[in-house]
């Protein structure tokens, strides 16, 4: 099993600690396996966290109080209602704020012995390498496969030692990817990702508000060992939390030898279009797929008096939220209630944001249905430009 | 009894819990286990091996008692502990939240 970490060039360098910083830390030094040097260590190192929400949160406090040097917090979303229940970082009087502003805030009230970047922006093929290589450390708590893999690949061609870690309703994952240590990289786990709408986020499904504290928490933890030279890191295992049983699986992992970017016979040598990769490409499911209509069309035809067949294939907890009066059929139970629906007739198709839905319009095609549309960008489009009046979920 | 744990979207699809309890006869491999549990749960078929192929999906792994066996052969006998029921044969998906 890998050893953290192994190679010593990869520790950043060590800064000397102030008086006050001696107080600040006094319970780190007293600890034998982090101690002064420990400490000097995360003082000169430098942190990247992708995502400031539910992971990064709890990571970025916990470094931040932890007293790394330096802390990097890409994101460019703002802060919205919805994230209150998990993302610490943020209060009720930061919505509407841009995250990394309200992040940074919050970090600095923690430690304002530390130095803290802001990246208000969306991490992308053509800027990520440029950001990452000031960095000792990348934290992915993004919250979609295309930004996973991206982080993977970049850090991978970087060298950075990469601290995964994903959560869904009450199940998280961690792990340390940093092939250089002899671990897999995340290509090596899952070399593709899975067709876009099959595996609900966040957003979809729902997540625990504790969960992510218990996973970025472990995110920071394993930061904190791999900046010292602490204990044994979580390369070559992931951790797999379950918190309706409480339980912690470690489960062993080995680099693959076919793996694209890490393998021995690789054939990704630079950054891709992770959207495409991803099947999110205009065009693809995220735009509507083929034969999708679009809120604004839907609109106007109910307004003419037109009553279009709308099919909701979301989950039931999700259609008490908020429906546009469609017919309830969540997406697991087509198959087995297909033949109860129009073949011939109109159908418009409803999730939240149009990706389950575009691919329940494709099974329905492939059933034999002639007349299947999409709505692009489900019940969060409605809301947007037709109605805000309906709930945020 | 052959204890399968699957990721949330395949339970959901089976409409089952963490856990589904199968059982199988004497020899218990990947190919033995799964063809199972797609008897069993028909509407599974495809979504964790190609239709075609039968190859794992690229977004699942396989695990049993904390080791890899999405790389092994299909026909490599599982652990005892696997076949006994003390462990279960562990479907892992891939997630994005964060």
């Amino acid at each position: 099993m890998p050893q953290s970490p192994t190679d010593k060039n990869d520790r950043p360098p060590a800064q000397p600690l102030s008086l006050n910083e001696i107080s600040r830390y006094s319970r780190h030094l007293l600890i034998p396996e982090i101690g002064v040097g420990g400490q000097t260590r995360l003082k000169g190192s430098s942190v990247l966290i992708v995502g400031a929400g539910g992971l990064g949160s709890p990571a970025a406090m916990y470094l931040a109080a932890a007293g790394t040097g330096r802390i990097g917090i890409a994101d460019a979303d703002v802060v919205d209602l919805t994230n209150l229940q998990r993302q610490l970082l943020h209060d009720t009087s930061d919505v509407g704020r841009q995250k990394v502003d309200s992040a940074a805030a919050t970090l600095r009230a923690i430690n304002p012995e530390i130095i803290i970047e802001t990246h208000p922006v969306r991490l992308t093929s053509r800027n990520t390498a440029e950001i990452l290589k000031r960095y000792d450390v990348v934290i992915d708590g993004s919250d979609n496969f295309p930004t996973r893999y991206l982080l993977n690949d970049a850090a991978f061609f970087l060298g950075k030692p990469l601290i995964y870690g994903s959560v869904f309703r009450f199940e998280g994952q961690i792990s340390l990817f940093h092939p250089k240590s002899g671990g897999p990289c995340y290509r090596c786990l899952f070399p593709e990702p899975p067709p876009p709408g099959l595996v609900p986020g966040c957003s979809e499904g729902g997540v625990l508000g504790v969960l992510p504290g218990v996973i970025g928490t472990l995110q920071a933890l394993e930061a904190v060992k791999f900046i010292t030279g602490t204990g044994t890191s979580l390369a070559g295992r992931m951790l797999v939390f379950d918190g309706l049983g409480m339980s912690f699986r470690e489960l062993a992992l080995t680099p693959d030898p076919a793996c694209p970017l890490c393998g021995a016979a690789p054939s990704v040598h630079d950054l891709i279009d992770y959207d495409d990769f991803c099947g999110l490409s205009p065009g693809g499911l995220q735009g509507g797929g083929r034969d999708s209509i679009t809120v604004e069309s839907l609109k106007e035809r109910i307004d003419r008096g037109e009553k279009p067949f709308i099919l909701d294939v979301r989950e039931p907890a999700e259609f008490d939220i908020c429906n546009l009066g469609g017919m309830l059929v969540p997406q697991r139970d087509l198959p087995l209630r297909v033949s109860g629906l129009n073949r011939t007739a109109e159908i418009v198709v409803v999730c939240k944001m149009g990706e389950r839905s575009a691919r329940a319009a494709e099974f329905l095609r492939s059933a034999g249905f002639t007349n299947v549309k999409n709505l692009a960008g489900g019940i969060d489009a409605w809301r947007e430009r037709i109605d805000p009046t309906l709930p945020v979920y | 009894m052959i204890r399968v744990a699957l990721p949330h979207h395949l339970r959901e699809l089976a409409g089952v819990g963490p856990e589904v309890s199968l059982e199988i006869g004497p020899a218990v491999t990947q190919r033995t286990v799964l063809d199972a549990l797609e008897a069993r749960y028909p509407m599974l078929a495809g979504t964790i091996r190609d239709h075609t192929t039968l190859q794992r999906r690229p977004f699942l792994r396989f695990f049993a008692c904390g080791t890899d066996y999405s790389l092994a052969g299909p026909d490599e006998p599982l652990p005892a502990a696997v076949a006994a029921g003390r462990e279960p044969f562990m479907v892992i998906g891939a997630i994005a939240g964060g």
